[in-house]
């Protein structure tokens, strides 16, 4: 009957590693290694590549220059922060015992897994868009602040437009792109990510063009490096060939710089060509009654920005007015509307549309931190003061 | 190892954010400049219109140009009208003004008044360019001349242009004054609105990329592979007894492609055979059951030679309306030769599966 005791040993030393304090040491260390070299990469890559390829990722890679494969040399922070959540709770499960005694640090330390939980969850599921609103205008979509899609767009029909957006991940994997409601095939030849477009009489040393149509064949698009910069924003743009049942319809440049929508019809419909910041639809309507930029008197210094805004859910026959200020948001059906910036001489509203399915886990975290501290720090006071009784 | 497992389900389920979308959405009044432009006014010109002297001819205007005609002359001369818009000043009058001066050969102007005459049209000033090339521009032509009109509208510059032999585009100049001179701004297009029955909640999202083909079939005899262009999924090319080669094709499209009887007369414009009505459809067309699908096959032939050089024409083809998906299998070639190939394309359509 003694054979069983090294299988259970074994079983049980993986699991002794993974409850270890040295594991929770190793971690904190490399996180706060992660958190110096994220640091210093922002200067070359940027904020928003940083977040991606530190901190929302199993492993930093290290990429030769030009190859399109790498090396992991470190984890990434969604790796260190599942690990720290293992090691918490393999802890618990091996080391801790539920006692009354232990109940602050318990409940302290189920605080920190919610924490780790939310933080996990925002970085997969929240996302921030914004709304940009002309005063007397009504918008029903937010859109990225730095992903484009290919709208095409089936304008047939007086009375609305049959939409089909197609991401820029999917852009950018190229091939043939098709779709029930579209009679014809897209297929990505080209996407630059970032590129200067100058008109073709500008550059009459230019390569002809890949488009054959639309204002594209007018147009040298030329790719540039992404911009790192936060207050920059890239000018996306793609080559992309319609090929109907009877054969090529023509290859199109579509980009965020060209705004003006281009054109063509097969059959009795016509469709168009649009490339534009991604767009989420909203099921509901806010139009911008009035924006207001007040002053302290007599100076320039703001003292309130502020959307006076009416909300229109047919849906949910929800019609009302509602006042966006700077610490005042407008929460509705999930999403927080945050006064965020302006334009066009006060005219515009520009605001922060945030869904954050886990919004609530980091109050109700910090909550159990501070209840778990509470019940510690009292629990060694009374037992100091009965002591010195 | 639950909470990694846990986690590699999380990062995947979060992959359908990458996927396209379909939505119905209200109408709106796009800004015609660049992203970062503010948006116009609501109630800002939508477009432009004209009024074109009723002795030129229409053209079908094309992804570029706004408007297009011709203008004919006495024996056979013609000549080109085009409209086009760009967003803003589309780099500055004179650059305009020397790009055409370029195209005739004439020496670049260095200063605005001496690029044209400007008129008021509508609130803003046109400005009229007449320019001659010195010499033809080509060997055994006439010399060119430009009539030019350039327009700055609120959001985008409009160029106005008529090139054609010297003579001609002279004797229209008056004409094309007063063409210019019709030009005006229209009034709001349809606005974005909370009002109205259409919703813009998006639908499922659905995607198909053609990466795996779910077609298996097999090869009559004499039938090969041909290299695949954008929308075949399968392409072979057979020859016939007298030489001459036939086109197979197989394509398909997400959902009815516009249906059945759309296809078809395509089909016969292809052919030059008069268009059939859903009946007609129904007579001509045989139905062929094979391993589980119902083909609707048609047999197109030309009744008189056309193309060059001059034959008859034929089209043999199968539609198949198969798991939301319309595939098209399609025989073209001259009336003999395709003729030839009607049994191999029946135990093609035969062999045929898909998954």
């Amino acid at each position: 009957m003694a054979a069983p005791a090294p299988t259970s040993a074994f079983a049980r030393s993986p699991f002794r590693v993974l409850a270890s304090l040295r594991l929770t040491v190793v971690c904190l260390g490399l996180g706060m290694l992660l958190v110096f070299l994220g640091t210093l990469a922002q200067v070359k890559s940027g904020i928003h590549a940083v977040q991606a390829t530190y901190f929302q990722s199993l492993f930093v890679f290290w990429k030769p220059a030009g190859a399109n494969w790498g090396i992991p040399v470190l984890p990434g922070g969604y790796l260190l922060g599942v690990v720290l959540l293992i090691n918490l709770i393999a802890a618990h499960a091996t080391r801790f015992q539920f006692t009354k005694k232990k109940a602050g640090i318990i409940c302290l330390h189920l605080g920190v897994i919610l924490l780790l939980i939310g933080q996990l969850l925002t970085g997969l599921y929240a996302r921030e868009t914004q709304m940009r609103i002309n005063e007397g205008e009504t918008v029903g979509y937010s859109e990225a602040a730095r992903e484009v899609e290919l709208a095409v767009i089936d304008v047939t029909n007086p009375e609305y437009d049959e939409v089909v957006a197609i991401p820029e991940k999917v852009i950018a994997r190229g091939g043939v792109v098709q779709h029930p409601s579209l009679p014809f095939t897209l297929q990505i030849k080209r996407f630059l990510p970032n590129a200067s477009l100058f008109m073709r009489s500008q550059v009459p040393t230019a390569p002809p063009s890949e488009a054959t149509v639309g204002a594209g064949a007018n147009i040298v698009a030329t790719e540039q490096p992404r911009t790192i910069k936060d207050d920059e924003r890239d000018l996306s743009a793609a080559f992309i060939e319609v090929t109907g049942l009877s054969g090529s319809l023509g290859t199109w440049l579509v980009s965020n710089a060209i705004a003006d929508p281009q054109s063509f019809t097969l059959g009795d419909r016509t469709f168009e060509l649009v490339m534009r910041q991604r767009r989420f639809p909203k099921a509901f309507a806010i139009t911008l009654l009035d924006f207001r930029h007040d002053q302290y008197a007599g100076t320039d210094i703001p003292k309130n920005f502020s959307s006076r805004v009416r909300l229109v859910d047919q849906e949910r026959g929800e019609n009302r007015e509602a006042l966006i200020s700077m610490n005042d948001p407008l929460r509705y059906r999930g999403f927080t509307f945050y006064q965020s910036g302006f334009d066009n001489n006060d005219t515009t509203t520009i605001l922060q549309v945030v869904r954050n399915p886990a919004m609530l886990l980091p109050y109700i975290a910090c909550g159990l931190v501070a209840l778990g501290l509470t019940l510690q720090f009292s629990m060694h006071l009374f037992g100091f003061v009965k002591k010195k009784r | 190892m639950l909470l990694l497992g846990l986690l590699c389900a999380a990062v995947g389920c979060n992959k359908s954010d990458d996927s396209i979308t379909a939505y119905r959405a209200p109408k709106e009044v796009r800004p015609e400049t660049g992203a970062q432009q503010p948006a116009p006014e609501p109630g800002a010109p939508a477009g432009l219109h004209w009024l074109a002297p009723s002795s030129w001819e229409e053209q079908p205007a094309s992804g570029f140009r706004k408007g297009s005609f011709l203008v004919r002359g006495g024996d056979g001369q013609t000549a080109d009208v085009s409209v086009i818009s760009f967003p803003e000043a589309a780099g500055g009058t004179l650059a305009n003004v020397n790009r055409w001066r370029e195209q005739l050969k004439l020496p670049p102007v260095t200063e605005e008044a001496q690029a044209g005459s400007s008129f008021p049209v509508a609130g803003h000033d046109m400005l009229f360019v007449e320019l001659a090339s010195e010499q033809p521009l080509e060997a055994k032509a006439d010399k060119t001349r430009v009539l030019g009109g350039i327009y700055p509208a609120q959001t985008e510059t409009w160029f106005f242009k008529m090139t054609g032999p010297d003579e001609l585009v002279a004797a229209q100049r008056e004409p094309f004054k007063e063409f210019l001179q019709s030009v005006h701004e229209e009034g709001g297009a349809p606005h974005a609105t909370a009002s109205g029955d259409s919703t813009n909640a998006p639908t499922p999202p659905l995607i198909d990329t053609l990466g795996a083909v779910p077609l298996q079939y097999t090869l009559p005899p004499g039938w090969k592979e041909k290299p695949l262009t954008p929308m075949r999924v399968a392409s072979f090319n057979a020859s016939a007894p007298n030489g001459k080669e036939v086109d197979i094709s197989v394509v398909y499209l997400m959902g009815e492609a516009g249906g059945d009887l759309a296809n078809v007369n395509r089909w016969r414009d292809q052919v030059k055979l008069p268009p059939i009505d859903e009946p007609g459809l129904q007579q001509s067309a045989e139905r062929v059951e094979t391993n589980g699908h119902n083909f609707l096959v048609v047999d197109l032939a030309s009744s008189e030679p056309i193309g060059e050089p001059a034959a008859k024409q034929r089209i043999v083809a199968a539609i198949l309306d198969d798991k939301g998906r319309s595939w098209f299998i399609k025989m073209t070639g001259e009336d003999a030769a395709v003729a030839s190939q009607k049994s191999a394309f029946a135990d093609f359509l035969h062999t045929l599966k898909f998954h």
